[in-house]
């Protein structure tokens, strides 16, 4: 039982934050970027940073999901 | 801390616990139906502990030893991993591209692989306890995520995480018991939308905090980053629809 609940644990982890990895990486780039704005701009960006990080994410979620209608309808097609 | 704070810790754990306890309660009805009541109690309390152990270890871990602004930052990050996965998959779903949910489906298709591989007639049922120990594990890893990241404001926001995820898998699980079929009719997909869309917003706001950010009236900038979000939501379910008219009902690893 404990090689299945830590076989389990590890792949219930890996699906629950990356399972479009795509989408993963945006998040994770998103993230990079604001934090090296944040670094870069100094305190002036500070009231800045976390729009531009929600600008980021909702247009990463859209295209994102743009992406994923098209391939259904590639793959309904095929 | 005050009430407000303590059920932004518990809501968001109550309804999350819901929905990852349903799909659990649909696999252990199937076990006990097919196999009996007692295998998948064990594997359900064996199942419960384990997930004890991780929400005490890493929760307490991260709550004590973190500096606060890296455990917002690192809470956020986790949260947007997490929460805009759930709303991507919920928007696909509203549309139509991936199919819903379907307990029934998933609960009989579980009767019928129990039934087919058999009950040795005496001794503990090993298989009925591994796969209600499996479903719960599995199921609970998300649930035991969602507290940790909620219960990271401190030792009574994670208390209060744990007490609301605790009281949803007690009702879903006793639901489930007490009508003895999938709890089809609890909307999970809007569960699952209105969960991901707040975490996320979460997310943003306590990742930026993490990095100093200023918001406009503090914790109530969350409200306008939630309806972004819901917004965002909205706007890609008709592009969506305009994209598949009829939808796909593909499965959601292909998209």
């Amino acid at each position: 039982m404990s090689s299945v609940s830590l076989r389990g644990i590890g792949e219930a982890i890996w699906g629950l934050l990356v399972e479009d990895g795509s989408l993963a990486i945006g998040i994770v780039v998103s993230l990079a970027v604001t934090w090296l704005a944040a670094i870069v701009l100094g305190e002036g960006a500070h009231n800045v940073v976390g729009w531009l990080l929600l600008v980021m994410l909702t247009s990463l979620v859209v295209f994102n999901l743009q992406a994923a209608g098209r391939k259904a309808r590639r793959k309904i097609s095929s | 801390m005050d009430i407000g704070t303590l059920a932004v810790a518990a809501l968001p754990a109550f309804v999350a616990s819901a929905v990852e306890f349903v799909e659990a309660t649909t696999i252990i009805l199937a076990v006990g139906v097919t196999r009996g009541w007692r295998a998948p109690l064990y594997g359900t309390i064996a199942a419960a502990a384990t997930l004890a152990v991780i929400i005490a270890s890493l929760g307490v871990t991260i709550v004590t030893v973190v500096p606060e602004h890296a455990l917002k930052a690192f809470v956020g990050a986790l949260l947007l991993l997490f929460g805009l996965r759930w709303l991507r998959k919920a928007v696909l779903r509203f549309a139509g591209i991936v199919a819903l949910h379907d307990e029934e489906r998933i609960y009989l298709k579980e009767v019928a692989e129990l039934k087919a591989q058999g009950l040795r007639q005496t001794g503990f049922d090993r298989i009925g306890a591994i796969v209600a120990y499996k479903a719960v594990l599995l199921e609970g890893t998300e649930v035991a995520f969602v507290v940790i990241a909620f219960g990271a404001g401190g030792a009574a926001a994670l208390n209060a995480a744990v007490v609301g995820a605790i009281a949803a898998g007690i009702m879903v699980m006793a639901l489930g018991a007490v009508l003895r079929h999938p709890l089809t009719m609890v909307p999970e997909n809007w569960m699952k939308f209105g969960v991901g869309a707040l975490l996320s917003a979460f997310g943003v706001f306590w990742f930026a905090e993490g990095l100093g950010a200023d918001w406009p009236g503090d914790a109530l900038s969350i409200l306008p980053i939630l309806g972004v979000f819901l917004a965002a939501s909205r706007l890609s379910v008709r592009m969506l629809r305009l994209i598949l008219p009829h939808g796909a009902e593909v499965a959601a690893r292909s998209v």
